[in-house]
Parts: C-alpha cells; sequence; structure tokens
C-alpha cells in the first residue's frame, strides 16, 4: 500500500537527507565544529544517484556527481545506500583509506546529530531553539525530497506533471524561506531567492510547520484558519503539497 | 463608495467547526478548495438565500454568482418550485416504496431531454457519472475510459487522479487522459486501443477550473461521435455542471451531437436534491441490470420540485434569459476592466462565465481583484466557473458592474503606489 520505491527513496536520502548536512552546518555549532577538516566524500549508487559532500572550515556541501572525491564510497544498488542511511548496511569505501578517520568518527558524529534533529525526541523539542532548528531544518529536507520525488517517484511525477513552470515559495513566517521551481515538469529546490515568484505558500508559525511536517495538522485545514496562507498558481501549490504528502510516505 | 464587509461570527463559527469537521468546511465549498485567497476576504457561513442573494451569518447580503456552485437556477428559494415541494412534503416524500411522481418526472425528462428515452434518478452528479461509467463497461464488456485533461467527473475514486489521497494505481490505471480539442489525440488512442475503450467522458466544453475555459473546436464533438460509432464505445455527456443552462435538450443537442448517456444534476430541481441519467434505448437493459441504489434517492419532494422546475425553465425560455444577462454581465465587466487598464478575460459560454485578469500571469492580481468584489457584496470566485440565475436582473448587473469597478480601483491604487 506505500507504493513508494527503492530507487526514488536512494535519491531522497542522497539529496534531501544527506543534503541536508550543509544546512545542518550552519544551523548547529557542534556539526559545524566536525566540519572543520578539509575533505570530501563521494557516494556512488548503481543506477541511483551520484553525489559529493565537501567538508572544510566548519561548512559543508553537496555538489551533483562522484568524479574525484577523497573518499568514495560505491554501493552495488540503491536498496544498499538506504541501507546505510538507515543504519542497516556498512558502508565500505574504494578509495581514500588514509582518510577513513573522519569519516569513522566525524562523519557519523555529524549523521548522529542530524538524525536528532529530523528524528526529534519530545523532551528535546521543548527546547524552542532545537525546536526552531529542527524544523527548519526538516523544512529543507522536505522541500528537497519533493524535488526528487517530483523527478523520481511514479506518483510524484504524476503530481510534477501538473505543475505549472515557475518559482514557488514556500516559508514559514520570517523565520525561513526556500522555493521551488518547475520547469517543463522537473523540479528543483532552492535555497536563494530566485527573483519572480509565480505562486507562495506561507506556514503562520514554526509551531504549525512543525504539526504538518510530523502529520499532526493538516495543510487544507489550515488554509481555513489562515495558518497557511497561499496565493498565486494555485495549481503549483496544490500539487507541490501532494508531493509532500508523497515525502511523508518515504521518510516515515 | 461601498462598505467593506466583516466577517466576525463566520469565523466564530468556523472555530467552532473546525474542532469537530473535518477541515472545518470540506470540498468545494470550503475556503482550501474554493480558493479563499485571501481566506479573509470571504464569508464562510450563510444565514438565509433569496433570488439571487444570500446573507452570510454577519447579515452581509451578497449578489451571489456561483449559485450554490450551480443548483440555484431559477432563484433561491422559488415560490414556483416551493409550492410543488410542499404540496409534495404534505403527500409523502421518503417512503418504502416509490411516489408516482417518479414516474411524471421521468415522463418529463424523456419529453425534455433529446437523447432520453429512460431516466435513472439518484443524487448528486457523481452517483450518475458513476452510473454511467459502470454501464459503459457493462454494456462494452471493456476497461478503458477516455477523459479530456481538465475534467471534473466527481469524486469517486475513478475520477480522482492517482497522487490525491486514497487513491489505488489500480482505480485509475484504465483511465486514458487526452487533451481538449485534439482531434489527432483521440483518433489515436481509438486506432491503437480502440477495441478496450468502453467511453469517452467530457464535459459539454472545458469548463475547468484555473485556466480559461474553451468551447469544442468546430467538428470535435462530430469527430468524436463518429469515432465512438466506429469503434462501439460509448459517448457519455457529463452535463451536471452546464445541464439546461444551454439547452433544455440538453448540452450535446445544444452543440448539435447525440449522446449516448447524460448526466444531469445541478440545475435540475432548482436546489431539490435530485440527479438522472439519461440514455439511449439500447442502454436501458443495461442500466436495469447494474446493482445501484441508495437510501434518499426516490424521494418523493426532490422529483416534484425537479418538474416544477423544468417546466418554468421552459416558461422562461431559460437558456436564453441566462445568455442575454451573461452577456449583459460580461459587456460591463470588461469595460469597468479596461477603465482602469486590466485585461479581464471572460470565457466559456455566457450562462456559465469564467473570469481571469490576464495582466498577470501568476492570478495573484486577478485573486486580489475578487476578494476586493467579494468584500463589497459581489460573491465571485478565483478560479471556478461562475452560474447565471433567472432571478438575476438588470439592476443586479448594473450592481455588480459599480462594485467590480471600485474594486478595480482598489488594487490599481494598491499597485500603483
Amino acid at each position: 500500500m506505500k507504493n513508494t520505491d527503492e530507487r526514488a527513496l536512494a535519491f531522497v536520502n542522497m539529496f534531501a537527507v544527506l543534503g541536508s548536512i550543509p544546512r545542518l552546518c550552519e544551523l548547529d555549532e557542534n556539526a559545524a565544529a566536525l566540519a572543520d577538516k578539509d575533505i570530501s566524500i563521494g557516494f556512488s549508487v548503481k543506477d541511483g544517484p551520484r553525489a559529493t559532500l565537501t567538508f572544510g572550515g566548519g561548512k559543508c556541501t553537496l555538489t551533483q556527481g562522484c568524479d574525484s572525491p577523497d573518499i568514495k564510497i560505491p554501493f552495488g544498488s540503491p536498496k544498499k545506500f538506504n541501507g546505510m542511511v538507515d543504519g542497516t548496511v556498512t558502508p565500505i569505501p574504494c578509495r581514500g583509506f588514509l582518510k577513513l578517520g573522519f569519516l569513522l568518527k566525524n562523519f557519523i558524529k555529524i549523521t548522529d546529530i542530524l538524525e536528532k534533529y529530523l528524528r526529534p525526541k519530545p523532551a528535546d523539542m521543548a527546547d524552542p531553539e532545537f525546536f526552531r532548528k529542527s524544523t527548519l531544518l526538516t523544512l529543507n529536507v522536505l522541500v528537497s525530497a519533493a524535488a526528487q520525488l517530483g523527478n523520481e517517484d511514479e506518483v510524484g511525477r504524476a503530481s510534477a506533471g501538473y505543475i505549472p513552470d515557475g518559482n514557488v515559495r514556500i516559508a514559514i513566517g520570517s523565520d525561513a524561506t526556500v522555493w521551488l521551481n518547475a520547469k517543463n515538469s522537473r523540479l528543483t529546490a532552492l535555497f536563494s531567492d530566485p527573483g519572480d515568484i509565480t505562486a507562495s505558500m506561507t506556514f503562520a508559525s514554526l509551531e504549525l510547520a512543525s504539526d504538518i511536517f510530523a502529520g499532526k495538522a493538516n495543510s487544507v485545514a489550515a488554509v481555513g484558519t489562515g495558518g497557511v496562507r497561499i496565493y498565486g498558481m494555485i495549481p503549483q501549490v496544490d500539487n507541490i503539497n501532494r508531493i509532500f504528502d508523497r515525502v511523508s510516505l518515504y521518510l516515515q | 463608495m461601498k462598505e467593506v464587509y466583516s466577517f466576525t461570527k463566520s469565523r466564530e463559527l468556523f472555530s467552532r467547526a473546525e474542532k469537530i469537521i473535518p477541515s472545518g468546511i470540506y470540498g468545494h465549498q470550503g475556503p482550501a478548495e474554493g480558493c479563499y485567497i485571501p481566506v479573509d476576504a470571504f464569508p464562510f457561513y450563510s444565514e438565509r438565500a433569496q433570488g439571487s442573494y444570500f446573507w452570510d451569518a454577519d447579515g452581509n447580503r451578497f449578489i451571489d454568482y456561483m449559485c450554490g456552485y450551480g443548483p440555484n437556477v431559477l432563484g433561491y428559494n422559488d415560490p414556483d418550485v416551493n409550492a410543488a415541494a410542499d404540496a409534495q412534503r404534505e403527500k409523502c416524500d421518503c417512503v418504502t416504496i416509490p411516489s408516482t411522481v417518479m414516474v411524471d418526472f421521468a415522463d418529463l425528462l424523456v419529453d425534455t431531454v433529446a437523447c432520453a428515452d429512460w431516466a435513472f434518478f439518484a443524487k448528486n452528479g457523481n452517483d450518475v457519472t458513476s452510473l454511467a461509467v459502470l454501464t459503459a463497461r457493462a454494456h462494452t464488456h471493456r476497461k478503458k475510459i477516455v477523459f479530456f485533461k481538465g475534467f471534473y467527473h466527481g469524486v469517486s475514486p475513478w475520477t480522482q487522479k492517482i497522487d490525491y489521497p486514497g487513491i489505488l494505481p489500480e482505480e485509475v490505471a484504465n483511465n486514458i487522459y487526452l487533451p481538449w480539442n485534439d482531434f489527432q489525440a483521440i483518433e489515436d488512442v481509438f486506432r491503437t486501443q480502440g477495441d478496450e475503450i468502453a467511453a469517452v467522458i467530457g464535459q459539454p466544453y472545458m469548463h475547468g477550473n484555473f485556466f480559461d475555459n474553451t468551447l469544442p473546436a468546430e467538428g470535435f464533438w462530430k469527430h468524436v461521435r463518429d469515432l465512438c460509432h466506429k469503434h462501439g464505445s460509448l459517448l457519455i455527456i457529463d452535463d451536471v455542471r452546464a445541464g439546461f443552462r444551454l439547452d433544455l435538450a440538453g448540452s450535446d443537442h445544444f452543440y448539435g451531437f447525440k449522446a449516448d448517456l447524460i448526466c444531469f444534476c445541478k440545475a435540475l430541481a432548482n436546489g431539490y436534491n435530485v440527479s438522472a441519467l439519461c440514455g439511449g434505448e439500447q442502454f436501458k437493459s443495461t442500466v436495469s441490470g447494474i446493482s445501484f441504489t441508495g437510501s434518499y434517492w426516490m424521494s418523493a419532494v426532490p422529483f416534484a420540485a425537479g418538474i416544477a422546475c423544468i417546466e418554468k425553465m421552459k416558461r422562461k425560455n431559460l437558456p436564453e434569459l441566462l445568455r442575454s444577462r451573461g452577456e449583459l454581465l460580461a459587456s460591463g465587466l470588461r469595460a469597468a476592466a479596461e477603465k482602469f487598464g486590466y485585461d479581464l478575460r471572460i470565457t466559456g459560454e455566457p450562462a456559465l462565465p469564467y473570469f481571469r485578469i490576464a495582466n498577470d500571469p501568476t492570478l495573484a492580481l486577478h485573486q486580489e481583484w475578487v476578494a476586493e468584489c467579494v468584500r463589497r457584496g459581489v460573491f465571485i470566485t478565483n478560479h471556478h466557473n461562475h452560474f447565471m440565475n433567472a432571478s438575476l436582473t438588470e439592476a443586479d448587473i448594473a450592481e455588480t458592474v459599480e462594485i467590480a469597478t471600485e474594486a478595480f480601483s482598489v488594487i490599481k491604487d494598491r499597485h500603483t503606489k
């Protein structure tokens, strides 16, 4: 009934979950401290995504492709890559053995911090600052995952096929703004202002956004209360919300 | 300057409702699907209605161009329809066996609708579009149904899309989606899959949401009709939305072709709850064998109301009346828009006009204008066609144009500051 597939999940794990490490390093000083060493880790998934995380100076960037990283980790299938992300498969690098210390120590610790924010414990969420960071990071994951599912998931592609071209702004009050670009039914997550927008969806507060992301509240209901405000090209917002529903299936 | 309405009581009611009703108001009459943008410009609940007006919970009066999304075709509380319904209610309504009035209503529909040799009654448009598809599949022993993109045929799983919540891929696996007015696309699909196609289902013209409405291209329906004949597929016309407003004999008749099955609901009984599937004699036996019924489908009061409604629509020559009223409204609104440099596109048939300010492709400017109209007492919606009704007067239209002009002025000022 879930109707999900491993390859699409691999794209979500690569570009939305691991892809949120750069934002994590901006939000969390402990993660930033672990990203101090100049080193790159490439993930190459057979019949799936390829990308490289580059660390240094307390920052991290994600780039598509896996051409010449310091540490290269190949995966024989999307399922094995997904296993690494959920902790059931141990990654085995094929290059960069002398730099494994970073992979085994710093990188693991960074992913532990990431998991703490993306699968938060109720007690942690009681801390307003933790709550803020967790919600902002979740927004990044949600939008990135939506872009991946709009491109790689069969049902997500159906939704993306109904999205007219343009930039949709997705904001949480004045706390955070991200964008999704649609062009020829392909979606791209954007984290800097693209200029013109064609539609907008704004969550009134971090609390409401958090509840909607966690499935405790529904965005359709929130439109009525004014908790979610929409305008512009509504078919864009409508179909992006359908993809957001798919994201929750993949990231349960 | 018109008074700008406030909606305090609507909001208080909604606060109660959202705790006990999913999304407060679900479906197309709710703020999300109804595209209430911004949400605070719209009333949520009605208190009463008469003729072309409704009054909301705060006592604000609106000239209503949605007409309950179609059912209000003669005017709210039409005295003749109400009298017929009241008289029937005195006799019987929901009884163990159907009232005699059911046969009278079927007789009247068969006499009125060009393609009808029989009538089957239910409650909502979705009931009869679903029966039409069941009939096509039962009659042809085929699976596939051809739709035109931009369609709306109800809410049953077969009408929804693969990405809608709760829909299984299997439920829409036999749906084929084609562009509207595309002669080649439908010819191609019949050439490659003709022996698998149970039916083509379409609205008489493309009156979907979010885009300019499009009339059938010259010869398009004849082309579809011929292909269906050639391949043994049924042609289903979903006339739920446009039915009777274009032609009392059915919208297929209006556009010069004959449907195999035709679905009616909204304008059938001026707000009394009944829908009907009508069709050709050759399909009556198939429908007879389908298990399809409901607790209230043979209630007598809506049948009596339907008879009174159809008879009054005939007396008033309703399609011509609505066309002329729609044309008057369109010319007034276009002229008002032009005064402020706005290009207001009004598409579809005049009895069901669709509005869009074309100056802003994002539709945000259009949404601002609609909001300012609603705040001043003209109830229109952002991205759905509108409905004319017989009680709408020239004075109502003049007042509408006056309010629309003020709304254009407000948005012009906002964007020139």
